[in-house]
This record gives C-alpha cells, sequence and structure tokens, in this order.
C-alpha cells in the first residue's frame, strides 16, 4: 500500500516537473527577450528606417515589409486552403485516393521551411520570373500555412453537425447552396482560429522568405508586389550573423525580436479571443 | 395507376453496401392520407422513408433496386434531380433541427433560395407558421434565434420550414420521439389538420401514436413488410400473427 503511494507521488511529481520545465522555459525566453530588448524600443525605432549600416535608426520598413507578407500569405492560403478542404469533406468520395491526398497534406505539414524557401526559389521566383518580390514570398508562405488550413477547415466543417446539412437539402436547396449557406457560416470561426495560428508561423518564419522575398537592406519602401521587402524574421538573422556591427547592434537586435514576438503573440491572442467568442455562441 | 395514389413501391430492394436493408417492397401511399411505418428498430422503415425523398443518397456505398413512383414517374431515373425531388417531398427529423438562424430566417432560407421573391417571403412564413399553429408563439420574437425556443415549438418550426417549400408530400421521421406528452399532442392535432392538404408518411415508435393519428399503416420486421392494411385493421384484427405479437408488446 505504502509503496504503491510512493510510486503514485513520484509519478506526480515528474508530470509536474514537465509542465513546470516548459513553462519556466517559455518564460525565460520571453523574459530575456523583453528584458533586454524593451530599451531599444522608441516610437523612432518602429516608425523609423534603420540608418548608419543598420547600426542605428528604427525597423520600420521590417514591420511593414512582415504585415504586407502575411497578408499576402493569407490572401493565398485562406482561400486556397478552404476551397481544399471543402472539397475534401463535402464533395470527395471516401476512400483510398481521399486517404492518400490527406497523408499528401500531412506530409506537407512536416516539410521543412527551408525546403518551401528552395522551391518558392525555383518556382516562383526563377521559373516564373516573379523575381525576390511580396508576390514570391506571399506564394511561399502561402503554400507553407496551406497545411495548416486544410487541417483546421476540415476540423472545423466536420464539427458542423450532419442535422444542418440533412434540414438543408430536405429543404431541395442544392449541395452547393448547403455548403456555402450553411456548413460554411457555422465553421468559419473554427477555420479561423485554426487558420490565425498559421498566420503566426508565418509573420514568424526566416527561411522561406530569405530566397523569396527580403531584402538585406532597402530604405525604398515597395511600390508594388513586385518588389523585394525587409522582413523582421531575416532582418532579425542578418544583424545576428553578417551586420556591420554584430556587437554594437545587440540591442537593435533584441528590439526587432521583441517587435516580432509581440507580433506573432497579438495574432495568436486574435485566436484566443475569436475561439472564446465562438465558444459562447456555439449552441448546438 | 389510381388517382388516389401518389407514390407506389415496385418490387425495392436497398443495400448498405453489402448488406439488404430492404427485402423486395412493394406497396403504394395514398394522397391525402396519414401513413404510419411501424416496427421494431432496425427494420427499416426509417430506411424506406428516407428512400421516398433520395436522402439515402447523402450515404456513400448504398444501392438501390426496383422502382419507387412518384406522380408516375421513377425519381430513382438517371434524368431525375433529387434536389427537385426534395422540393416537392419535404420532411421533419427525429430531433428538431432548426438552423442557428432566426425564426423568420429559418422559414424563409428554403424559399428564397429557391427562387421565392423577396417581397413575397414575409407573407410566406407568416402563413407556414400559422399552419404549423406557432405563429401565436413567435409573431413578436421572428428576429430571435430558433435555438432559444423549447423543444417542441423547435418541431413545429421544423414542419412549417417544410411547409414553406409547398411539398406534395411530407415524410416525419418519429417526429415527437424526442418530444414532451404535452408538445406532441400538439403536434398530433397539427398533422390531423394537415393532412388535408398534405399526404403524410409517418415512421413511429409509438403504437398509441400510430393508432391515434394514422389512416393506413403498414408493419415492417427486419426489411421486411409484414402487413400493411386500414389502421383500425392492424390494430383490431391484424392478418399475421408476427403484427399482433408487435402491437400488443410481445417482441420488439
Amino acid at each position: 500500500m505504502k509503496w504503491r503511494y510512493l510510486k503514485q507521488q513520484i509519478f506526480f511529481g515528474l508530470v509536474r516537473a514537465s509542465a513546470l520545465i516548459v513553462t519556466l522555459a517559455l518564460g525565460g525566453i520571453i523574459f530575456y527577450i523583453a528584458y533586454n530588448g524593451i530599451g531599444a524600443i522608441s516610437w523612432d525605432f518602429i516608425t523609423k528606417p534603420p540608418t548608419d549600416s543598420m547600426t542605428k535608426g528604427g525597423i520600420m520598413p521590417a514591420i511593414l515589409g512582415t504585415i504586407y507578407l502575411t497578408v499576402g500569405a493569407i490572401a493565398i492560403g485562406l482561400p486556397l486552403g478552404i476551397a481544399s478542404a471543402i472539397y475534401l469533406t463535402e464533395y470527395a468520395k471516401q476512400g483510398r485516393i481521399i486517404r492518400f491526398l490527406k497523408v499528401g497534406i500531412n506530409c506537407l505539414a512536416g516539410v521543412p521551411s527551408v525546403v518551401f524557401g528552395l522551391f518558392g526559389l525555383g518556382f516562383f521566383v526563377i521559373f516564373l520570373k516573379f523575381g525576390s518580390s511580396i508576390l514570391s514570398g506571399s506564394l511561399t508562405l502561402g503554400f507553407l500555412i496551406l497545411p495548416t488550413i486544410i487541417g483546421a477547415s476540415e476540423e472545423a466543417l466536420k464539427s458542423v453537425p450532419q442535422t444542418f446539412r440533412e434540414a438543408s437539402l430536405s429543404l431541395g436547396v442544392s449541395k452547393w447552396q448547403t455548403t456555402y449557406r450553411i456548413v460554411l457560416p457555422n465553421a468559419l470561426p473554427g477555420i479561423l482560429t485554426g487558420s490565425i495560428l498559421g498566420i503566426g508561423r508565418a509573420a514568424g518564419e526566416t527561411a522561406p522568405i530569405m530566397f523569396t522575398a527580403a531584402a538585406y537592406f532597402t530604405t525604398k519602401l515597395p511600390g508594388s508586389v513586385f518588389d523585394e521587402v525587409m522582413a523582421l524574421p531575416y532582418h532579425i538573422y542578418v544583424l545576428a550573423t553578417a551586420g556591420t556591427n554584430i556587437e554594437a547592434t545587440r540591442p537593435i537586435q533584441f528590439g526587432t525580436v521583441l517587435v516580432l514576438v509581440a507580433v506573432v503573440l497579438g495574432i495568436d491572442l486574435v485566436a484566443i479571443v475569436v475561439r472564446s467568442y465562438m465558444r459562447r455562441n456555439k449552441r448546438w | 395507376m389510381e388517382t388516389n395514389t401518389i407514390i407506389k413501391l415496385k418490387d425495392v430492394n436497398f443495400y448498405y453496401g453489402q448488406s439488404r436493408a430492404l427485402t423486395d417492397i412493394s406497396m403504394t401511399f395514398g394522397k391525402n392520407k396519414v401513413t404510419a411505418l411501424i416496427g421494431p428498430s432496425g427494420c427499416g422503415k426509417s430506411t424506406l422513408l428516407r428512400l421516398l425523398n433520395r436522402m439515402n443518397d447523402l450515404i456513400d456505398g448504398t444501392r438501390v433496386e426496383g422502382e419507387i413512383l412518384f406522380e408516375d414517374k421513377n425519381i430513382y431515373a438517371p434524368d431525375i434531380d433529387p434536389v427537385e425531388i426534395r422540393r416537392k417531398i419535404g420532411m421533419v427529423f427525429q430531433k428538431p433541427n432548426p438552423f442557428p438562424k432566426t425564426i423568420y430566417n429559418n422559414i424563409a432560407y428554403g424559399p428564397k433560395l429557391t427562387g421565392v421573391k423577396a417581397g413575397d417571403l414575409d407573407a410566406l412564413v407568416e402563413q407556414s407558421l400559422k399552419q404549423s399553429v406557432l405563429w401565436d408563439e413567435v409573431k413578436d420574437i421572428l428576429n430571435k434565434s430558433a435555438m432559444n425556443l423549447s423543444g417542441g415549438q423547435q418541431q413545429r418550426l421544423c414542419i412549417a420550414r417544410a411547409l414553406a417549400m409547398k411539398p406534395d408530400i411530407l415524410l416525419m421521421d418519429e417526429p415527437t420521439s424526442a418530444l414532451d406528452p404535452i408538445s406532441t399532442a400538439k403536434i398530433e392535432e397539427l398533422i390531423e389538420e394537415l393532412k388535408k392538404h398534405y399526404t403524410i408518411i409517418i415512421v413511429t415508435h409509438n403504437m398509441q401514436q400510430a393508432a391515434r393519428i394514422s389512416d393506413e399503416t403498414a408493419f415492417f420486421y427486419i426489411g421486411n413488410l409484414v402487413e400493411y392494411n386500414k389502421t383500425e385493421k392492424i390494430f383490431t384484427k391484424p392478418d399475421v400473427k408476427q403484427t399482433e405479437d408487435y402491437i400488443t408488446g410481445r417482441f420488439g
């Protein structure tokens, strides 16, 4: 009896320790970044371009570039992903081909992001001649987050009760209208929550944009989707590895990291708010 | 076909994959009659009901043999659009399933998408809700969510929703099994009223209900139509021993 109790205590202890380590690691990272980066943050830092070979000034072009690339990735990934999920859950005859397709999509989710970057370089930048541009970068990031969006959308579509579909179809409403008017609106909050998490990832990725969109340094703001942009993750990479004076730019590096983390956490926060709002309104 | 027949089944077999759910069913349904389908769970009565408006099409791997004639046309003929069939043959389900929309939009949804003019919708919504005897209870809350209604009200809303499409036939799949006795009584009164204008085919597990509301009763057992006759006859002097055993509660 006593030994059994002791075993239980040991096991609980281990589980607790694991949870604690994870929390501490996350908290530690965020604290470390905030502590070192907060000093660099100022109004000028987020509204001015870099100066003096990127050792002074702000990071405004990089913030703007990241916003452009992320919005572009959403514009490409979301419609494509939702459409794919609608096909997979609503229209496709469930069978071997669909199972194979789903395995393919899951594999796509596991492909390293640098591979996406190389694909973007080969296909969008060189073959389609889009050059290193917002367009190439957005397309690459859009494909990167596609599996996440498809997965989230599939789950959300499946969670819409079958009885809604039956009710609509039994009225003599066509399948497409049922999907568009009943299934999709009820799945949309779920689709968006899942997708926003993917979008957070798109904002933070370095490798896919390194070859396809990101400029080392430019003070010129982009005039069209065919222009290169600076981006926060790549800017950090540049400052930390290839800048003109790596030691002198440490505060700027931390400041940039802090801004990036804030942007990504901000997007995650939106996801959490949307989700709780959705759960409150969900009544079936 | 006789003039008072609206649906005629000829040697209908139905399969889920390899397993046969209905065996050689031949029967006719009378126009403006209430026909009750009874039998123990899994006897195929719900399957038969869902065959009549092609709702079984939604299930992968099902197969129909034989003919189901609606107004002399086989509804399973290749040139028939199931969407058109469902407009003429409406359905009410076991569990009330209103859309998460307002009461008004629940009713207006179908007509709006099938070409009823926006100007005619108000009148149609009112008429449908009056037909399902729900109007007085909801006329002031038409813009509130249908999810706030009670189960019985929701089911009458679903009936109104089906009626708004002006169908010829109303299929009801155990429409009161999820409701309390008072709501059930209201639905039964409603069926009594509706049969003046509609053909109603109802699946029920409730023997008293079948006896109370139907003109004809069909008893099914493991995919076979065992006995089909006037309700009065089935419930007083059934021809088959199995029917009697089921009705009197000896099995099922």
